[in-house]
């Protein structure tokens, strides 16, 4: 029944031309076809985050979106995010702060983390554990994460009050 | 788990969409930001044969003020809706109402016409949409028709809608100087389902309450308006008094189905605590 | 979950009693039913297919009734899988008694819905069961209705040699010759069962209209056979189990 539907796409910078079954979900594309198994599996189902990608600049859940979908766009992973930016920042301070154990929900923690910092700026400990609960963490209990997260956005206005200041 | 096996076609027309639906029947699925559906097929709980994807139909998306009506078109995400202006200024209801839709992923990808058309009745946008006394836009195999929200939500996951229709757009009243509104949902996580949720709207002029509209959100199999106790509002002036009073009459008026978790008493408690909370905050 | 409910039917209680004890009736008021078979008078076997929403789950249950009082109620125990969508068990109190001119027919029930619908669904499931009550009571009553002209047709199409040796002809099986109005042959019923399914959720109000299922493949002549069969080799063991003993009892 189900014919290979042609997609072409960007992950990380390359572009691929594939062709996938339709129920193939974008998380399992990226690991499974691509080989980028820095995006976990978790409940299949959107609540639990671990699978959290970026698909034409924006956090969605890997597992509730078909590779299909993502033709003509272009995608993100964690692996392709690491080296340098918001990702990189929030890696350090993670480590710091020993915001991970397992790390089975950190890329997917990263991953909506990296919009907040992007999105909102300005946010405080309340907002910013808000915006990370749509991500399970089963072993830190979470403190260190919002802590690592903090300090990535006290640092940047730090940056950007430095840099406002009148010379 | 992964799903079941479907075809799948993105169409560039409403009407190759309307074709397919007619042609394929309950086999076919419509597919917009798939954040309900692709749970449902992951869990394995539908199989359909075809997913017909309207994500390739430009003129279902954007948000404009048109003859008097905001028009929010279906594939409008929430948060499109979330961080919109012109939602800001003309239905704040709804820029109120945005940030408890899930988490900001789901609210990335899932849209609005895909809301108010699965129309589960403890989610936002069906219970907004009635607040506002909004209405839909539908497209089918006859032309494109409207809907008044009071017409719309029909049963448990049932609208109005015919089997062949597609519902292009939500229209909502411009508001006015005299709008008043206010939102809240009392639930056990931050985005999950409300255990009862509140949309309240109406207008004030000196004090004095007119049209006033209060939607529940999970307490019925539609988002439910209590329209005894919305009468006991219109024409009053609110104080702490009649907040207390028109919370004993929602208990009164409203016989809420249980979930797993929360009994119907604890379901008619909480609607008349939310009632009160929100009517008093709005006095502030 | 728990779902009690009463209503008024406006029919004799002796026709109400038969009606839920017709496989026929029931298999056009079950929203979503596709075949009824009865297994023994107390003991049918069903196939339901459960729309809500985007769900689409095909149950295959049992239900066996016990405490029968003919023509005053009685108890239901029902069990059902969905396949992979989950499972559901529970029962059901049913009491008749007459009121001004009709029947008042009070029920309860209790179920426990497991798998993937209890965890996901269990918020709306009491919301379901209550939408799948309600249409079936508006089909048994339209049905009831129905049934009385009827009687005589379904007489009719039993007696004809229409199923080979069938000693458990499914009632369903021979329902929809005699009460679908002629034409259409069973693919296009199962469209119209589909269609009138579909649209079932989104009217308010009961409407004349019930739901007709397809006509189910005849089963029964394959399964008896294979009753036969089991019994056969079960006769068969017995009597090599017999001998045995026989043998070492020596």
């Amino acid at each position: 029944m189900a014919d290979l539907y042609p997609i072409r796409l960007t992950v990380n910078g390359q572009t691929h031309q594939c062709s996938v079954e339709p129920r193939t979900h974008l998380v399992d594309f990226v690991r499974e076809t691509l080989g980028l198994k820095g995006s976990h599996l978790g409940c299949e189902h959107g609540v639990c985050g671990a699978c959290t990608v970026e698909l034409n600049g924006h956090s969605v859940r890997g597992c509730l979106t078909l590779a299909v979908q993502a033709d003509g766009g272009t995608v993100n992973t964690i692996e392709g995010l690491s080296r340098a930016g918001v990702i990189r920042d929030l890696q350090a301070a993670f480590v710091q702060h020993n915001a991970l154990q397992c790390g089975f929900c950190t890329s997917g923690m990263l991953m909506a983390a990296k919009e907040l910092v992007e999105q909102r700026p300005d946010a405080n400990r309340a907002e910013v554990r808000e915006w990370i609960s749509g991500n399970y963490c089963r072993c830190t209990g979470y403190h260190a994460i919002v802590d690592a997260i903090c300090e990535v956005l006290q640092q940047r206005k730090a940056a950007a009050s430095l840099m406002e200041a009148p010379a | 788990m992964k799903a079941a096996a479907f075809d799948y076609v993105k169409p560039r027309s409403i009407d190759q969409v309307i074709a397919l639906l007619q042609q394929h029947g309950d086999d076919a699925r419509l597919l917009a930001g798939g954040q309900s559906l692709l749970a449902s097929l992951n869990m394995r709980l539908s199989e359909p044969r075809l997913l017909v994807d309207i994500g390739g139909l430009d003129a279902l998306r954007g948000i404009s003020v048109q003859g008097g009506q905001l028009r929010i078109g279906a594939l409008t995400t929430h948060t499109e809706i979330e961080g919109s202006a012109l939602v800001a200024q003309h239905a704040p209801l709804l820029s109120a109402a945005a940030p408890h839709i899930a988490h900001r992923a789901i609210r990335n990808a899932g849209t609005w016409g895909g809301s108010i058309a699965h129309a589960d009745a403890a989610a936002e946008w069906p219970a907004c949409l009635l607040a506002l006394g909004g209405t839909v836009v539908a497209h089918g195999p006859k032309g494109e028709r409207r809907i008044a929200a009071d017409d719309f939500f029909q049963g448990l996951y049932a609208t109005a809608l015919e089997p062949e229709e597609v519902l292009v757009a939500g229209e909502l009243p411009l508001a006015m100087p005299v709008s008043w509104y206010a939102f809240g949902e009392l639930a056990r996580r931050r985005g999950d389902y409300a255990i009862v949720g509140m949309a309240l709207t109406g207008r004030r002029s000196a004090g004095v309450l007119a049209d006033t509209r209060i939607v529940l959100m999970g307490v019925d199999s539609t988002p439910l308006r209590a329209r005894k106790t919305e009468a006991l509002l219109n024409g009053q002036v609110l104080d702490e008094a009649l907040a207390a009073a028109v919370a004993a009459s929602l208990r009164a008026e409203i016989d809420p189905l249980p979930d797993l978790t929360n009994t119907p008493e604890t379901k008619r408690h909480l609607a008349g605590v939310l009632l009160q909370r929100l009517l008093n905050s709005a006095r502030a | 979950m728990e779902l009690n409910g009463s209503l008024w039917i406006g029919a004799p209680r002796p026709k109400v009693w038969d009606g839920l004890n017709d496989a026929e009736i029931l298999v056009r008021s079950i929203p979503g039913c596709e075949s009824m078979e009865v297994i023994s008078p107390t003991e049918r076997a069903a196939r339901v297919m459960v729309k809500v929403g985007p769900v689409r789950a095909r149950f295959t249950g049992h239900v066996h009734m016990e405490d029968i009082r003919p023509g005053e109620g009685c108890t239901l125990h029902f069990e059902g899988s969905g396949g992979p969508a989950g499972m559901a068990k529970g029962h059901s109190a049913v009491k008749l008694t007459d009121e001004e001119g009709g029947t008042r027919l009070q029920y309860t029930v209790q179920a426990s819905v497991g798998g993937k619908l209890g965890q996901v669904g269990g918020r709306m499931i009491d919301a379901a069961a209550k939408q799948m009550a309600d249409q079936f009571f508006a089909a048994f009553n339209a049905a009831l209705v129905e049934a009385q002209p009827e009687a005589q047709a379904v007489q009719a199409a039993q007696e004809a040699p229409a199923q080979p040796a069938a000693t458990q002809a499914t009632a369903a099986e021979v329902a929809p010759a005699s009460a679908v109005p002629p034409g259409p042959t069973a693919p296009t019923l199962a469209t119209e069962a589909n269609a009138s399914a579909l649209s079932v959720p989104a009217v308010a109000a009961p409407s004349p209209r019930v739901v007709r299922p397809p006509a189910p493949p005849a089963p029964a002549p394959v399964g008896e056979g294979v009753r036969v069969l089991w019994f056969a080799l079960g006769a068969l063991s017995t009597g090599f189990g017999v001998w045995i003993a026989s043998l070492l009892s020596r």
